[in-house]
């Protein structure tokens, strides 16, 4: 191996992510830099790294999104370049600015591209100027003739929402021409009812969205590959628990045209290291820009099983200047991956984050399997940063068989001590609509009954409680340990 | 002899019948017999009937037990009839809780007369609502916690005034 151009590089983030980052620094043979908030400091990341500083903070999270603190770590620790993972400070432009300021790099994008790429409408107006499709809109406006004649030139179906609104009031979908200007008229109406603010706009409206985005590797300098789409339209609370690669059931000529897209963005803005496009696809095959990430996805893994891909090496590679990895003609994609988020929390109770201890962690283990975690045996889970646990990614040689393996990998997955969504999870996947790719974002919604836990039948309650029971030491005791005399003459403790 | 588990809110009745040679126990009014019992402690076990292999995972968190079996997690409490109340054992001032839980509801304030069997407090646990009732007549001389706290097994939720000092 040549020298690799970094020496020494600090991972500001903690969990999985910071393990993920680290395992690749070692097979690069660059050292690691981690920080922990006091509370954490016999945490897997801290262990794993070859440096650690602790960091300081009223909150642990407060801790990780310090910038000054955080910078003035990596130049006292000597760093040549920091990694921020995903989440905490991986798309905030003043810290991608202090650490390259500080004379170190940063693994990710310039300041400004996250800049660009964080504001909603800066990135909407970018994309558009940039023949990215955006979802088209009228503007907000009390004028309802010209409003009409705006919205009628968008197309079917429609969305009309209050410019003021919330909470529904004021919404309508119209789905053609002739029922438009009476819909605007009562949108209008009741906007003005309830928000004293009569002006409406519309949008397109996209029927059972799904959301598809594309990982993309920029140069910096106006070259941008990309290395296929993901699929996360299962989401819950906004957020995605399951992704896939490939994307099920998506045209060839489809799939070309959003990947295409989102490399065209890419280049258009230099984009410099790995970013996501994200899209909502609409059953009708017409899709729109929804936002970039300016970072390393959680969900990166699934692409580097079907790409055979070190996303992170990637990174890496980039910022120092290396260039792209890859050209585009050299990128393939083989296979289905399926990446589960297990979360600290209950999917009975609309999946509000639960606390608890790792009592017991057992993983399975399989060539076609990364089960990707931070976890330990006695780690307290706090409420004191996001539930995901863990993440169980896996690959087959096709989706059902990414499916099946998946399935059988929670099956085997066992992390007792706190509430977890791995057993939901798992119904989810062996769902028939989930099998047969019938996806998009209000999956989880749509199917709530048939996702909900079945009740226990007798003889496998049965079987609970008479595992329960041979657990309590003192239940047991009387059952296997006491001396047949003691147990003889009886009774429990009498 | 019978113990009392919680799943999933309700409460079940476990009673060892045989131990030797093989063990039996009546779980909810039915007659189970084990011919395994698997090892003790956290990790992967098997329990076999005579007719069945049970593979599971079980591992214990405070005074519960948790059980995975076939693809789906359980949590278990226990209701030790030597904790609850006044047989908690030492003092008879101390109303203290039976299993950890949360409060749901305070049914008396402080300085209040209670009887013997009083609802003083009622709690829930792995989903089951207890009223915890006083274990004797006296005083209500502090409530220590709220409606909506929680609190872990023995810890003492309501104390009545010592009677010596009443004395």
């Amino acid at each position: 191996m040549s020298d690799p151009l970094f020496k020494k590089v600090m991972v500001a983030n903690r969990g999985e992510i910071a393990c993920r980052i680290m395992r690749t620094l070692e097979e690069m043979g660059i050292a690691s830099v981690a920080i922990h908030h006091v509370t954490e400091s016999k945490a897997r990341h801290v262990q794993r790294a070859d440096e650690a500083a602790e960091i300081h903070g009223e909150t642990p999270v407060s801790a990780y999104l310090d910038i000054d603190q955080i910078v003035d770590c990596a130049r006292r620790f000597g760093v040549d370049a920091v990694h921020p993972g995903y989440g905490f400070l991986s798309e905030n432009a003043k810290f991608a600015a202090a650490v390259t300021k500080a004379g170190m790099t940063f693994i990710g994008p310039d300041a400004e591209t996250i800049a660009l790429m964080g504001d909603k409408i800066s990135a909407r107006n970018f994309a558009e100027e940039n023949g990215v499709a955006v979802a088209p809109s009228v503007m907000p406006t009390d004028n309802l003739d010209d409003f009409v004649e705006k919205a009628k030139s968008i197309g079917f179906p429609l969305l009309i929402k209050a410019a003021a609104g919330g909470g529904g009031k004021g919404m309508n979908i119209v789905r053609e021409a002739a029922a438009l200007a009476e819909a605007a008229r009562i949108a209008s109406s009741e906007a003005q009812r309830y928000f004293g603010d009569g002006r409406v706009y519309a949008e397109t409206f996209v029927e059972r969205p799904r959301h598809i985005e594309v990982q993309v590797l920029g140069d910096g300098v106006g070259n941008a590959i990309h290395l296929f789409e993901r699929e996360c339209s299962v989401q819950r609370r906004f957020q995605k628990i399951i992704e896939e690669a490939p994307a099920a059931n998506l045209p060839s000529g489809l799939r070309d045209e959003i990947c295409a897209s989102a490399t065209r963005l890419a280049a258009a803005a230099n984009y410099k290291n790995a970013g996501t496009v994200e899209y909502i696809l609409g059953a009708d095959g017409r899709f729109f820009f929804l936002e970039m990430n300016t970072r390393l996805q959680v969900e990166h893994p699934v692409t580097e099983m079907i790409t055979g891909m070190d996303i992170v090496r990637a990174q890496i590679d980039i910022a120092a200047g290396m260039g792209l990895p890859l050209s585009q003609s050299e990128v393939r994609a083989s296979g289905h991956a399926i990446e589960c988020r297990i979360c600290a929390e209950n999917p009975e109770q609309d999946f509000l984050p639960e606390t608890g201890v790792v009592r017991y962690l057992s993983v399975p283990e399989a060539e076609w399997l990364r089960f990707e975690n931070a976890l330990a045996h006695g780690q307290k889970i706090t409420a004191d940063f996001d539930p995901m646990l863990a993440k169980l990614v896996a690959c087959g040689p096709d989706r059902e068989a990414a499916i099946e393996r998946s399935i059988h990998a929670l099956g085997e997955l066992a992390l007792l001590g706190v509430k977890t969504n791995i057993d939901y999870l798992a119904c989810l996947l062996d769902h028939a609509a989930f099998r047969n790719a019938q996806l998009h974002t209000g999956f989880i919604s749509e199917h709530r009954t048939e996702l909900a836990a079945s009740e226990l039948d007798e003889t496998e309650r049965a079987q609970v409680l008479a595992a329960a029971f041979l657990g309590f030491r003192e239940f047991r005791d009387l059952v296997v340990g006491t001396p047949e005399p003691h147990a003889a003459i009886g009774g429990w403790r009498n | 002899m019978s113990f009392r588990l919680i799943l999933e809110g309700k409460e079940y009745e476990i009673a060892i019948l045989r131990r030797r040679p093989q063990l039996i126990l009546r779980i909810d009014g039915i007659e189970h017999e084990f011919s395994e019992l698997g090892g003790a402690g956290d990790g992967r076990h098997d329990l076999k009937t005579a007719t069945r292999h049970i593979d599971f995972f079980r591992a214990t968190d405070n005074d519960r037990q948790v059980v995975r079996l076939s693809g789906r997690t359980f949590e278990v409490g226990r209701i030790d009839p030597f904790s609850e109340g006044a047989d908690a054992g030492g003092s008879q001032d101390a109303l203290r809780a039976p299993m950890p839980g949360v409060v749901v509801s305070i049914h008396c304030k402080e300085g209040d007369q209670v009887t013997r069997g009083a609802p003083l407090i009622t709690i829930e646990s792995m989903k089951l609502q207890t009223v915890l009732a006083a274990m004797r007549d006296g005083t209500v001389a502090q409530i220590l916690r709220a409606e909506g706290e929680t609190f872990e097994k023995d810890e003492i939720v309501v104390m009545l005034e010592s009677e010596t000092e009443k004395a």
